[in-house]
């Protein structure tokens, strides 16, 4: 069913999505770690995919970043959204408190949707460079981070700060979950055939 | 006609043949035979004309078959004329320069297309791809945008297929190729999916992908790409647009259903024609929204809601159990719920996951080269217990048996080839009969109470033994193999067949009358045989007693013959090491003897005069030969 990748292709590919409330700087935070470049006008995203070959580790890798409309109100669809991915980025504006207090609900419906606590998933504080404009203090956004179990970075997607970083980290994270659940599947199931579909699976049953 | 009067009388509405007999009988016998006569001719005319006229009917009736297709292949091109005619006006719309066009699709958003257009979008739609019609046939759907499209590896971005997809105002349904097709049927259906939950991404352009983009539907995601941005963008444009309409006619249909909520103000409610200004006691006055809320009241309930995606997810996680619980449910309780447009609706968006959960069910039956054999019958089973609960029994029957037939000659294969036929045939016939045991219990676990599906396995298994005797059959009927041990191969088959009638599947009969003509061959070979040497041995015959030369010779003769049956040998025996018997009644003795045993393992009354006609002969041979000695002077002092 699968055609073979092809040579120069990295196989591993890795999927994060971008979540948050519209205006934040998903869409910012993207273009600026794919080609280095800040965009000063918001025009609302609907929902793009990039795919990018990174150098993770010293592996070869890809990442597909799935970046979703903040402005998004049908819930139904974002599901699907979430189902596809394997690492979350959850960006929120330290300048709008409301963007804040938005993260709860997106983690909430990440956690319904894959069903797993340990989802690879980050909270980003983000235009850390409008500190003149702060509305979330840090220590607020780190509370929320541990209570979650999660890392907390702020970033500025116009001055580049943390951007890799972010990204590279949840890389890491879903790289790691990755290897534990295989670890655990390896003993129940040595038919690696179609392992893809079974991750799937398993993730769902897990409960 | 002189009958012309009776037919008319027979034929009365009012006609009461019981007075009618009565009024006959009165005339005596002879009047009696006329009438009998009479009666007779009529029937036969009658008959005759009713054969004329079903004739005469049915070539009318042929007539009027070829008149319709005549007909529709006319229909056909007439609306293929009409909708080329419409595409060229729309193309010369879009032309123009003026901004009419620009301001009329706003107001035209929420009108719903004329019923013409949805009828004829849709009919070309059918025609043009197979397999999609029964999905389809919801009221009101039509078709809104089609195209080219490339299926991508999602991981590799590498192409897998051309497919072309239709995106209706409710679905999105993809359809791939037929190659060389000329007629109207260009594709087949694939898969559908409902705008409602379809996730579309935009995806940017990197290295080779060009003008892609994805579309998730849990638990797919998908990656198509088109032909040019432009058609990129079209695609993209088209389906935000059609959701959103289908977004805002949901909610239209819905805020009309609850009409308490019209107070909280919505934009969409002053244009609502269903919206009457209501007194919060009133009941809803006119007739129609009444209808359509009752309607839609009954699919309003969450886990009816829910329960499309539910399935999804069921199907998705592989719970079978669950999937079909969740149909039936929602069967028992859209049956008692009046037919409607809505209900239709719904049960189409069941009609299609079901259509999915059946095909990967199906496949779960089907043994393929990737897929480990020894899934085992309980998986097959559960597969089984879920297709009948759809409906699907013939389908589950077939596959099921299917699936055994792999199953037992994948395990005959891994049996080891012997030197020692006898131990090898005997081997395969445990195997495979046990395993026809199995199947049948498994069978009747999977099956109870399908009975028409038990018709399908009397079948199967004839089948089974038909192929499994070809194996057999050049393992045991060939040249070489010693008559004895043809014998105890075919006892051995009928042993284990025979095992099966425990279990209620009788068909020994079958594998006898398979068998008959090679066994026939074995008896008649084995029988000349017996009859050659017979005249070798009467050519060489000395008659004189045997001389075993010492005792432990003579002893060991004396054990074989007990162990042949002939239990008083000592009567025959003399001296230290003499036998009263001749050297050639030893050996007709010894070699008879086993014939016998032989002949009476593979014995079975269809072979009875064959095999008694060969007994008898070669007996016969062997006095002959013992009379013919007795007669011969050569022999006048041996001969006691
Ligand atoms: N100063 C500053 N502005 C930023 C930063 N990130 C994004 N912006 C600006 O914020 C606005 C919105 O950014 P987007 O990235 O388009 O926002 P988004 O989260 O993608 O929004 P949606 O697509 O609607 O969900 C844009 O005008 C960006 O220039 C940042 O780090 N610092
Ligand atoms: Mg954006």
């Amino acid at each position: 069913m699968m055609s073979k990748p092809k040579a120069q292709q990295p196989a591993t590919i890795h999927k994060v999505i971008m979540v948050g409330s519209g205006g934040v700087g998903k869409s910012a935070l993207t273009l600026q770690f794919m080609y280095d470049e800040f965009v000063e006008d918001y025009e609302p995203t609907k929902a793009d995919s990039y795919r990018k070959k990174v150098l993770l580790d010293g592996d070869d890798v890809q990442i597909d970043i799935l970046d979703t409309a903040g402005q998004e109100d049908y819930a139904a669809i974002r599901d699907n959204y979430f189902r596809s991915g394997e690492g979350f980025l959850c960006v929120f504006s330290i300048s709008e408190q409301e963007s804040f207090q938005a993260t709860a609900e997106f983690r909430e419906q990440i956690l319904r949707v894959k069903n797993d606590e340990n989802i690879p998933f980050m909270l980003v504080g983000n235009k850390m460079d409008l500190e003149d404009k702060r509305q979330v203090a840090v220590e607020e956004a780190q509370s929320r981070a541990q209570q979650w179990n999660v890392p907390y970075v702020e970033t500025s997607a116009k001055t580049r700060a943390n951007v890799d970083k972010v990204f590279y980290d949840l890389m890491r994270l879903i790289q790691r979950s990755k290897e534990a659940s295989q670890n655990a599947s390896g003993v129940k199931k040595p038919n690696s055939g179609k392992d893809k579909k079974d991750k799937k699976h398993r993730k769902c049953i897990i409960l | 006609m002189a009958d012309g009067g009776l037919a008319r009388v027979l034929s009365k509405q009012t006609f009461d043949p019981e007075n009618f007999v009565n009024k006959v009988s009165q005339g005596g016998e002879d009047e009696l035979d006329e009438m009998q006569k009479k009666i007779q001719r009529l029937a036969d005319e009658t008959a005759l004309a009713l054969k004329r006229n079903v004739y005469k009917h049915y070539s009318q009736f042929i007539e009027t078959a070829k008149e319709i297709s005549i007909l529709e292949s006319e229909m056909y091109q007439l609306s293929h004329m009409l909708t080329d005619q419409k595409s060229i006006i729309s193309t010369m719309l879009e032309m123009s320069l003026t901004s009419e066009e620009v301001v009329t699709p706003g107001e035209m958003e929420l009108e719903l297309p004329t019923e013409d257009d949805v009828q004829s979008s849709l009919s070309i739609l059918l025609e043009k791809v197979e397999g999609c019609s029964s999905m389809l046939e919801a009221p009101g759907r039509h078709l809104v945008h089609d195209g080219d499209l490339l299926e991508l590896d999602p991981e590799s971005l590498s192409p897998i297929r051309e497919l072309r997809a239709f995106l209706l105002n409710d679905v999105l349904m993809l359809a791939a190729w037929l190659p060389h097709r000329r007629g109207l049927v260009k594709y087949r259906f694939q898969s559908l999916y409902e705008l409602d939950n379809l996730a579309i991404v935009n995806a940017k352009d990197t290295g080779s992908m060009k003008n892609a983009f994805k579309i998730l539907m849990f638990p797919d995601t998908r990656t198509f790409q088109a032909d040019s941005p432009k058609a990129k963008r079209q695609w993209l444009d088209k389906f935000e647009e059609t959701k959103k309409k289908k977004t805002a006619r949901d909610k239209q249909r819905k805020d009309a259903t609850t009409p308490d909520r019209s107070s909280i103000t919505s934009p969409l409610d002053s244009s609502n024609p269903f919206t009457v200004d209501l007194e919060p006691s009133s009941p809803v006055s006119s007739d129609r929204p009444q209808s359509v809320a009752i309607e839609a009241d009954l699919l309003h309930l969450p886990w009816l809601q829910e329960l499309p995606e539910d399935l999804d997810v069921c199907i998705a996680q592989r719970n079978f159990e669950g999937a079909v619980d969740l149909i039936e449910k929602a069967n028992d309780y859209l049956d008692g719920c009046p037919k409607s447009a809505a209900i239709r609706e719904y049960r189409g968006r069941i009609e299609h996951r079901i259509q999915q959960l059946t095909e990967i069910l199906m496949k779960e039956l089907q043994i393929s080269p990737e897929r480990s054999i020894r899934g085992g019958p309980r998986a097959a089973r559960r597969a089984v217990t879920q297709l009948i609960r759809l409906g699907r029994s013939a389908q589950a029957c077939e596959l099921f048996l299917k699936n055994r037939s792999t199953l037992s000659k994948y395990s005959l294969r891994q049996v080891k080839i012997e030197g020692n036929t006898a131990l090898y045939v005997k081997k395969l016939c445990e195997l495979f009969f046990n395993t026809m045991a199995e199947t049948c219990q498994e069978f009747i676990k999977a099956f109870p109470d399908h009975f028409g599906c038990h018709a399908a396995f009397v079948v199967w298994a004839k089948q089974e033994i038909n192929e499994f005797l070809s194996t057999f059959k050049s393992q045991v009927f060939v040249n070489k193999t010693p008559f004895a041990v043809v014998s105890d191969c075919v006892q051995e088959m009928r042993k284990c067949c025979d095992q099966l009638s425990d279990i209620g599947v009788e068909l020994t009969f079958v594998l006898d009358c398979l068998m008959a003509e090679d066994i026939e061959k074995a008896i008649q070979d084995a029988g000349d045989n017996q009859m050659d040497a017979v005249r070798h041995r009467a050519m060489e015959d000395n008659w004189l007693p045997m001389n075993f030369q010492n005792v432990t010779a003579l002893q060991q003769f004396e054990n074989s013959m007990i162990n042949l049956g002939i239990k008083n040998i000592h009567k025959y025996t003399f001296g230290e090491c003499f036998t009263e018997l001749t050297q050639n009644t030893i050996q007709f003795t010894k070699s008879y003897l086993p014939f016998l045993d032989a002949m009476m393992t593979i014995y079975s009354s269809q072979h009875h005069r064959l095999i008694t006609a060969a007994f008898v002969d070669i007996l016969e041979a062997q006095i002959r030969h013992a009379q013919v000695c007795a007669r011969d002077t050569k022999f006048t002092k041996e001969v006691v």
